[in-house]
């Protein structure tokens, strides 16, 4: 690993400890989407997105708990805003919308953000804005919508390159694994055929995945980077059976991740 | 106001847009595969690069319109009311009604006048929108006012729904005629009944009155086109001098017009008889002509004497409304 490479890792663990921090005081929530998430997330800030010139959708909005870390991380967020995540009367909601800081668009409503993003594409096209990029987060389990689809089809047939979609391929959705509800597969293949340069790699292998979303961007028509993740990366102390989606945090288990997480950054 | 039959129009939206565009180079048309139905082929002609056909993607068409909007563009969004309410819902509350956006979107073909059957027929259109917080509503009843509706939204700070009529459009106002955003309009005074009616009931309930006229009720008629906000000053004002209210419109009697007019009504405490014409809470039918629908489900000049009549109590027979021929390119109600 480069020292590079290292420092993207280091980032990673630090998103996944301050979302620990965010969701323990409810007792459960949506800590897996951080821990798939966080080697994609802590690549794209530390290597791509440009806050203020770029534009950030996250369509699950679910996973806005990463996005709150990292806006920390670079400074963004301070403790005590990301103290009142999730609670009453906080814009920090724990399903992203966009009165929450950091993004651009309201996440939330499944399949639903990548048309979004297919609009501020298309925006700066119309605007002869060509320095903008509009990073998308989108989870798997979205490729169940058929909405997704259309703005895929769009983007394609618009040739909208300055869009790069993180896929975060965690295998996870509320009823169990992805591969239990519907099959998905080849997500690499979908996609290509639907006119996307197409990017798949080890979602937590941060020198695999700062390639691809190098080659993303330069791509001369809409790309997308399948990051291949687990929802207990990063926390040996998780129960096999963890819950990807809403995972249930007992105060002895949010101990032991802390440790655990504290113990690597050391 | 002109006399029925009405002379008609063709694309009197499509034109006025064009007319906007090219003053506001904010503005931005989305098209979803039924460009000439919609009008906006003039659009696509004269200001090609402004217009973007997403293709039968009413949800891609909605989140999108959103996030332009957001980037400071005024999308006008163009579709069959059917196809613009029911299938995007959910993307039109989370990317354009919550953020509060300025999202013009436009539903085509309302109510009955399409007898392309429940699939086709956007009977409760006016309601999913008007249900949404930040969302005005707009049912026009002519071209005289459509050619207004155009530039008088253009700048409001929300998200708009317009519903039209499509084809040929009836001419029923005079050049001086105002649309307002704030205001409706009483278009004929009455001190028995009064007649509150949008879109394409105006002028049914212009007929009616004038048939309740021919029997001796004095029956007042109110323009609204504007649904929400509802400008309920002016239908209280009116109602406060009549002894019954029926309101018509070419929807769902459910969540429309005559839900709103009697929201008013009964927290003003009012208490004014109230009939609501329209679809009597249920689906239409696939047919071949639109009058016939409105005939079957009592959209009628003569359903909205017999409305006035009843809520005046009358036990006589209603008079009954007179119906107006109309030649090729003309329109009457029926």
């Amino acid at each position: 690993m480069t020292g590079s490479e290292h420092e993207i890792s280091k980032l990673a663990d630090r998103i996944r400890l301050r979302s620990l921090e965010m969701v323990a005081p409810h007792g459960f929530g949506y800590l897996g989407q951080a821990l798939s998430s966080a080697e994609l997330i802590a690549t794209l800030y530390a290597r791509h997105y440009r806050h203020g010139t770029d534009r950030l959708v996250c369509s699950p909005g679910h996973y806005v708990v990463a996005f709150y870390a990292a806006a920390a991380e670079a400074g963004r967020l301070d403790d005590s805003r990301l103290a009142t995540y999730g609670q009453d009367g906080s814009d920090l909601e724990a399903i992203g919308t966009e009165r929450s800081p950091e993004l651009d668009l309201t996440g939330g409503s499944l399949g639903q953000g990548l048309s979004g993003a297919t609009g501020l594409a298309l925006s700066a096209r119309l605007r002869g804005d060509s320095e903008a990029r509009v990073f998308a987060l989108v989870s798997d389990g979205e490729m169940e919508e058929g909405q997704l689809w259309e703005a895929a089809m769009f983007a394609s047939h618009h040739g909208l390159d300055n869009l790069v979609v993180i896929l975060d391929a965690n295998d996870s959705q509320v009823d169990g694994p992805v591969t239990s509800v519907t099959t998905i597969e080849p997500i690499a293949t979908k996609w290509e055929a639907f006119g996307w340069a197409t990017f798949e790699v080890d979602g937590h292998d941060p020198q695999a995945i700062d390639e691809a979303m190098e080659g993303a961007v330069g791509a001369d028509r809409p790309a997308v980077v399948i990051g291949r993740t687990s929802t207990r990366q990063g926390l040996d102390c998780l129960p096999p059976d963890a819950d990807g989606h809403f995972i249930k945090l007992p105060p002895e288990l949010i101990e032991l991740a802390r440790q655990e997480l504290e113990a690597r950054l050391a | 106001m002109r006399e029925p039959p009405y002379p008609t129009v063709l694309k009197p939206y499509g034109e006025t847009l064009v007319e906007i565009a090219r003053q506001r180079p904010e503005i931005v048309c989305l098209s979803a595969d039924l460009t000439r139905q919609c009008e906006i082929d003039l659009f696509q002609d004269q200001i090609p690069d402004r217009f973007v056909n997403v293709g039968m993607a009413e949800a891609q068409m909605m989140s999108m319109a959103g996030a332009l909007a957001r980037e400071g563009h005024i999308p006008f969004a163009h579709t069959f009311g059917v196809f613009a309410t029911r299938r995007p819902l959910d993307q039109i509350v989370n990317s354009i009604a919550y953020p509060n956006l300025p999202v013009r979107i436009v539903g085509f073909m309302p109510g009955v006048s399409s007898p392309g059957g429940p699939s086709h027929q956007a009977i409760e259109d006016v309601a999913l929108m008007r249900a949404l917080p930040n969302m005005t509503v707009i049912d026009v009843a002519d071209a005289t006012e459509i050619r207004q509706v155009v530039p008088a939204v253009v700048d409001v700070p929300g998200p708009v729904y317009i519903r039209l009529k499509r084809g040929e459009i009836p001419v029923i106002f005079d050049d001086t005629h105002e649309f307002s955003l704030d205001e409706a309009q009483v278009l004929v005074d009455g001190t028995d009944v009064a007649l509150i009616a949008n879109g394409m009931m105006l002028s049914a309930a212009l007929a009616a009155s004038r048939t309740l006229a021919g029997a001796g009720v004095s029956a007042a008629v109110v323009n609204v086109p504007v649904i929400k906000p509802l400008d309920s000053e002016t239908i209280l004002d009116v109602a406060s001098r009549v002894e019954a209210v029926v309101t018509a419109e070419n929807h769902t009697i459910v969540g429309g017009l005559g839900t709103a007019v009697a929201e008013t009504l009964a927290e003003a405490g009012a208490g004014v008889p109230l009939r609501r014409v329209g679809l009597a809470d249920t689906f239409a039918e696939g047919a071949r002509t639109g009058p016939w629908l409105f005939r079957k489900y009592g959209l009628t000049t003569q359903d909205v004497v017999d409305a006035a009549w009843q809520a005046l109590g009358r036990s006589d027979p209603p008079p009954v409304a007179e119906t107006v021929p109309s030649s090729e390119g003309e329109y009457a109600p029926v």
